[in-house]
């Protein structure tokens, strides 16, 4: 089925079609009241909004970050009772003179029972309190979320899962603070300059409207920012992303604060609305109802989210009502008992569990999700003549090599490392000098890999240093050796599957940009400038490689082509603007014809002031663009030298071919 | 009482809890080991368990209000409760292997753990549909003796769930051990892809590790149903997560660690409710949850460390 | 070393790919009963994908895999190994935590209800006598070589029709690797047809019939033992030059 108006559509560029959008569903949403006769519609739909704030939540936690977060129930309690514990003067304790500005402020009172110390009540505004139970949340989500750090999915949900299992039970027994069972009641409701929300529901609905406007803007906002980019790396995968700069404690901390506010936010309007609070309102299944909002609207899709959970919510306030109405009807006609008792509310779990089961089964991805709409290639682009990488110059390499070429970049000693039973580096010693190109070679398991892995920091070294320009960088994690100007690949391609060439490029710019959450939100000018100028960078560095890339740029990098998939990786890795980059088989998979244009690429890189180790099994191309080739065997250096010495070298031979029988057969 | 006699006492009754969410972790540690899968509908098929045991007891005739039985015809009901009640909930198992999980075999990340989760609600909606949100009594079929132990008594229940535990333990033991089924069983945890080069048929074993780690949580349920009297939809929740702690604690996708954890928490909850009161029970057990996981995933008895990105 | 009799396994004109990587471009062999053949190469030549292609572990594209007549390319692993061809894989892959004597078992698990099992494990003891003394002992407690012995064994427990061994010299000291080779070469005298995949050229050829060496997923060279080792341009597939 293709509308007509559909292709135009989809032709518009995105922030086009948001200025289009906007204003439309802003005045839907505005006009909704009015349109509507039955206030319980507006009362619905306002109870809906806590549905879409959760959702949009646990969004950026599951959807962004990839963090399956089981215990979300946890962030809208602790909104909840926050301001309910604020806000209903249940709390008592005993007065203080701290407690004397406050009172001045009109958000507590000083209460006087003759025959007992005096109690300060609270009853703390809302508006204050919105932001308040926000920060304490996103503090619990921090908390919550830093003893997962280490789990990988499954045991991270587990863990999420426990404090979102204590949370309720410590409200339902801290009965000083919360009143126990029995919840807390009496929660003053909202007062806007003297007008007092009270229970009608609309001042309700148009706060709820605002709070998820609010969240989407916030939502859209981090995810197209370099906060977004860092979560959906983490999300693909943690490693490479951190191999690429990205700090993933700081970020997932901050995934889980974000997420936790949001939901706090939630919890303060939700409680405000209903003006109580009890336990029971923030058990498992309730964590469950938001995650299935977030699976079936697609995990990452904002859009996607919103209306899973306005369905959700009008499922549960609206439809299963009607439906239950016509299943009675149905009975009374068919003439069926069982039929007209049907209550198909009490099945809404069922129905939970069962979007999740078809969901995860059939369409993982979900309904709406974020879709990526690509052009495909033209018929111009797709017969275009390849252009190999025109002159090889990048803006910011310096024309100097800094320092003087053959000053020592990197130097290492007496490196050493074991797995198990396995010396994977035995006493490993090299100096690289800056400028130049070294190889190291070796055949298969003979601790090349781990090299790398033991330079940026990916596995600790057992014994040994390894100083970059005179400073050690052993036991630095890998983020921040990154920081320092070293840069790599991975021998089996670990690309950023599902995010496009450019969001995988600009990944690479992350520690030379600065925004943090504000200017992810609010957008300065300087942070507007930096993403500008990110983009200019990955144009750059995109063209070393012709115009192989180029048409490419928005395509998800899972759909390209090996060759393409290389290139990506080591543009990306260039992006970081590395004094060092590490190269591990750059070429595998590659043709010849394909071969011999990286390598013109790699011959050129020390002339940038780029120092390259290459690991590589193609020794034609090694012996073509190596100024030094370095072998290792059972983790043991045991040549180095200039190529055609080295292989001529009668244990490099040995090394690959193996020892000639002692006793001939 | 004196306060040894007291501890003795909640000694007692832990150790009769801990062989119930021994058995549970039991089943739900075998499927981890070998498939590496936090099976949440595990709980769910458990509380299913004490409602066929319901209808299996209707059916014969033996009801929530009537007496209890001894020699024969108690040896004779139990038998047939558990051998049908067992088949019922393995078959359940196996049902749930092949049709949600089998098709999410090799999809990578948290889909299939997440549909266990789906899996669970599915069961306990049907079960609070069918039966109501009320509990539901539980044939006494045991008789109510007792005998005293110092100053502390053991009842004639613990001791049937102490023996028949017992029994289903060294069985299941023996079959791991020392047949070629558990030996199989064995190997496809160990190392999947070499025991499919011995010429094991993996998607088999798995079918069958499900069965019997199902019908291992339908004996799990029937002590529960005949230990506490009474049942409810909601029950799998609680026990549930207690007997997941276990398997943890003892090592997830060990056996003997499972046995040891669930003996362990049912000490805690008792002794822990005896000296801390009931209603913190559960945070001191999920602490413990989330002590292990984050400082000793490996549990007591350290099992293989999880492999799955 | 025995001439070769009718052919037990043609890989024939095989296309595989990993994801978007073409990792074997149109690969053929053959091996014939009695044999030992060796197929050869370095890094990333495809070596080990052959070797799972064999066994059903991955699926080729094209091409087909042949043993004994009948294809095996759409088969199961466990049905291939059914049909009398038993690995060693790469790693050894021994099952930890069973004893000596229960990896042997599971060896033999294809012929499990056949008579037969004391005489194999007798002939696997005589070839492996530390395997008889340590019996008892946890696999994963083994050395290197000592697991690679097992494996070797494990793989022998149904008298295959066809040995496939993946780099058996990976990892192991070359005092070690000579024994292992010496073992391979006794296993074949007794009559059983052996393909062994590996990188170590020198070691390879000293025991085997002929030989195939593969270069980025393509035959590149194929002879007898002999031809292959006077060959210079063996030396050149491996490290390359003029």
């Amino acid at each position: 089925m293709s509308l007509p108006g559909l292709e135009r559509w989809r032709a518009l560029p995105v922030t086009r079609r948001r200025q289009i959008l906007t204003p439309i569903l802003l005045g839907i949403g505005l006009a909704f009241p009015f349109v509507t006769s039955n206030a319980g519609n507006v009362d619905a739909a306002a109870n809906a909004f806590t549905y879409v704030l959760l959702a949009l939540g646990l969004n950026i936690v599951v959807g962004f970050a990839g963090l399956l977060d089981l215990g979300y129930a946890a962030f809208f309690a602790i909104g909840a009772y926050g301001y309910g514990i604020a806000a209903s003067g249940h709390l008592k304790l005993e007065w203080s003179n701290l407690w004397v500005p406050l009172e001045w402020a009109g958000q507590v009172s000083r209460l006087v029972v003759p025959g007992q110390p005096d109690t300060v009540q609270f009853h703390f505004a809302f508006w204050p309190m919105l932001a308040v139970t926000a920060i304490v949340c996103a503090v619990f989500g921090a908390l919550f979320g830093a003893p997962t750090l280490r789990l990988r999915g499954d045991y991270l949900a587990i863990v999420t899962l426990g404090f979102g299992e204590i949370v309720p039970v410590v409200a339902r027994n801290w009965e000083a603070l919360t009143n126990g069972a029995q919840g807390l009641g009496g929660i003053r409701t909202p007062k806007f300059f003297g007008f007092d929300f009270g229970f009608s529901p609309y001042p309700y609905y148009f706060l709820g409207l605002g709070l998820v406007a609010a969240a989407v803007w916030i939502s859209i906002r981090l995810q197209e920012s370099r906060l977004g980019r860092a979560w959906m790396a983490i999300r693909e995968d943690e490693l490479a992303a951190g191999a690429m700069g990205v700090n993933h404690v700081h970020y997932k901390l901050l995934a889980f604060a974000m997420g936790a506010a949001v939901g706090g936010l939630g919890g303060t309007f939700y409680v405000a609305k209903l003006t109580t609070a009890t336990p029971d309102m923030f058990t498992f299944p309730v964590s469950v109802m938001v995650l299935v909002m977030v699976v079936l609207g697609g995990l990452g899709s904002i859009r996607g989210v919103v209306m899973a959970a306005l369905f959700l919510a009008f499922l549960q306030s609206v439809i299963l009502q009607d439906l239950t109405e016509y299943v009675h009807a149905l009975g009374r006609v068919v003439g069926s008992e069982t039929l007209q008792r049907v209550e198909l509310i009490t099945s809404l779990e069922l129905i939970f569990g069962l979007i999740l089961v078809l969901m995860m089964i059939f369409r993982r991805e979900g309904l709406w999700p974020a879709v990526r709409r690509v052009a495909a290639l033209t018929r111009e682009q797709q017969d275009a003549a390849p252009a190999r990488g025109g002159a090889v110059r990048l803006s910011w390499a310096p024309a100097v090599t800094p320092g003087g070429a053959e000053r020592p970049l990197l130097v290492i000693e007496g490196l050493r490392k074991h797995f198990g039973g396995v010396a994977a580096a035995q006493d490993i010693t090299l100096t690289i000098r800056a400028g130049e190109l070294v190889s190291v070679i070796g055949p298969n398991g003979s601790g090349k890999t781990t090299l790398f892995n033991l330079i940026t920091g990916l596995v600790p070294a057992d014994a040994g240093s390894i100083r970059l320009n005179g400073n050690e960088i052993g036991g630095l994690p890998p983020h921040e050796i990154v920081g320092r100007g070293v840069a790599r690949t991975f021998q089996n391609i670990r690309l950023f599957n599902n995010l496009s060439v450019t969001e995988n490029l600009l990944v690479g710019e992350h520690v030379r940009l600065e925004a943090g959450v504000l200017g992810a939100i609010f957008r300065p000018p300087h942070v507007r400038r930096e993403e500008r100028r990110a983009v200019e960078d990955a144009l750059e560095v995109v063209q070393l490689f012709g115009n192989r890339l180029l048409p490419r740029l928005e395509h998800p990098v899972s759909g390209l082509s090996y060759a393409n998939r290389r290139r990506t990786e080591i543009a990306r890795a260039l992006m970081t603007r590395p004094t060092l980059l590490l190269l591990d088989e750059p070429t595998a998979g590659m043709n010849p014809a394909e071969t011999l244009e990286l390598m013109d690429l790699l011959r050129a890189l020390p002339g940038l002031g780029i120092t390259v180790i290459l690991i590589e099994h193609k020794l034609d191309v090694v012996m073509d663009v190596s100024d030094r080739v370095v072998v290792l065997d059972h983790g043991v250096k045991i040549a180095e030298g200039a190529p055609a010495h080295v292989r001529s070298d009668d244990r490099v031979i040995e090394a690959y071919m193996g020892r000639r029988r002692r006793v001939p057969a | 009482m004196s306060t040894l006699d007291v501890v003795l006492q909640q000694i007692v009754n832990g150790l009769a809890l801990g062989m119930m969410y021994a058995l549970l972790a039991l089943g739900f540690t075998m499927v981890y080991g070998i498939i590496e899968l936090i099976n949440f509908s595990h709980f769910s098929v458990f509380m299913t368990g004490t409602f066929v045991g319901l209808v299996v007891l209707n059916l014969m005739g033996v009801t929530a209000g009537g007496r209890s039985l001894t020699g024969l015809p108690l040896i004779g009901t139990l038998a047939v409760l558990f051998v049908v009640t067992m088949a019922v909930t393995g078959v359940l198992g196996v049902l749930i292997e092949r049709v949600c999980l089998r098709s999410l075999r090799n999809v990578p990340g948290s889909a299939p753990m997440i549909t266990t989760i789906g899996v669970a609600f599915i069961l306990i909606n049907a079960m609070l549909l069918t039966w109501g949100p009320q509990t539901q009594r539980f044939p006494q079929l045991l008789p109510n003796w007792r005998w005293a132990l110092g100053a502390a008594e053991i009842t004639f229940k613990q001791v049937v769930l102490f023996v028949v535990g017992l029994v289903l333990m060294l069985a299941l033991s023996h079959l791991v051990k020392r047949t070629t089924l558990g030996k199989t069983m064995r190997a496809t945890a160990q190392d999947a892809d070499a025991a499919r080069m011995m010429g094991i048929d993996v998607d088999r074993v798995i079918v069958l590790t499900f069965f019997l780690g199902s019908a291992l949580a339908g004996a799990g349920s029937l002590f529960f149903g005949l230990y506490y009297g009474f049942t409810g939809y909601y029950i799998g929740y609680t026990t549930g997560l207690r007997a997941f702690t276990s398997a943890v604690l003892g090592g997830i996708g060990s056996i003997p660690g499972a046995v040891v954890g669930g003996l362990f928490i049912g000490l805690t909850q008792s002794l822990g409710g005896q000296l801390l009161g009931v209603k913190w029970t559960d945070v001191i057990i999920f602490s413990i949850l989330i002590v292990i996981m984050v400082f000793r995933p490996n549990g007591l008895l350290g099992a293989r460390l999880p492999q799955k990105a | 070393m025995s001439a070769g009799g009718g052919v037990l396994l043609d890989f024939r004109d095989v296309h595989t790919y990993y994801g978007s990587l073409h990792v074997l471009k149109g690969v053929s062999y053959e091996i014939r009963e009695g044999e030992i053949v060796s197929l050869l190469g370095g890094n990333a030549s495809g070596k080990s994908t052959t070797m799972k292609t064999i066994l059903g572990l991955v699926r080729p594209t094209e091409g087909t895999v042949t043993f004994r007549g009948q294809p095996i390319h759409g088969l199961r692993t466990n049905e291939i190994v059914k049909r009398g061809i038993a690995p060693v894989p790469e790693g050894r892959r021994v099952f930890p935590r069973m004893t000596i004597l229960e990896n042997l078992e599971m060896g033999r698990y294809t012929r499990r209800s056949e008579p037969g099992w004391d005489a194999e494990l007798d002939r696997v003891f005589g070839l492996f006598p530390l395997l008889r003394e340590r019996r008892h002992q946890q696999a994963g407690t083994l050395s290197g070589g000592e697991q690679q012995m097992l494996a070797i064994g494990r793989a022998l427990m149904t008298r295959p029709a066809l040995l496939c061994m993946d780099e058996p010299s990976m990892g192991l000291a070359p005092r070690l690797v000579e024994d292992v080779f010496d073992i391979i070469r006794a296993i074949n005298e007794q009559g059983t047809t052996i393909f062994v995949i590996e990188q170590n050229v020198n070691m390879a050829l000293s025991i085997a019939d002929r030989g195939y060496v593969l270069q980025m997923g393509e035959v590149v060279l194929a002879g007898s033992a002999q031809e292959l080792v006077e060959n210079p341009l063996i030396q050149k597939a491996y490290l390359g030059g003029a």
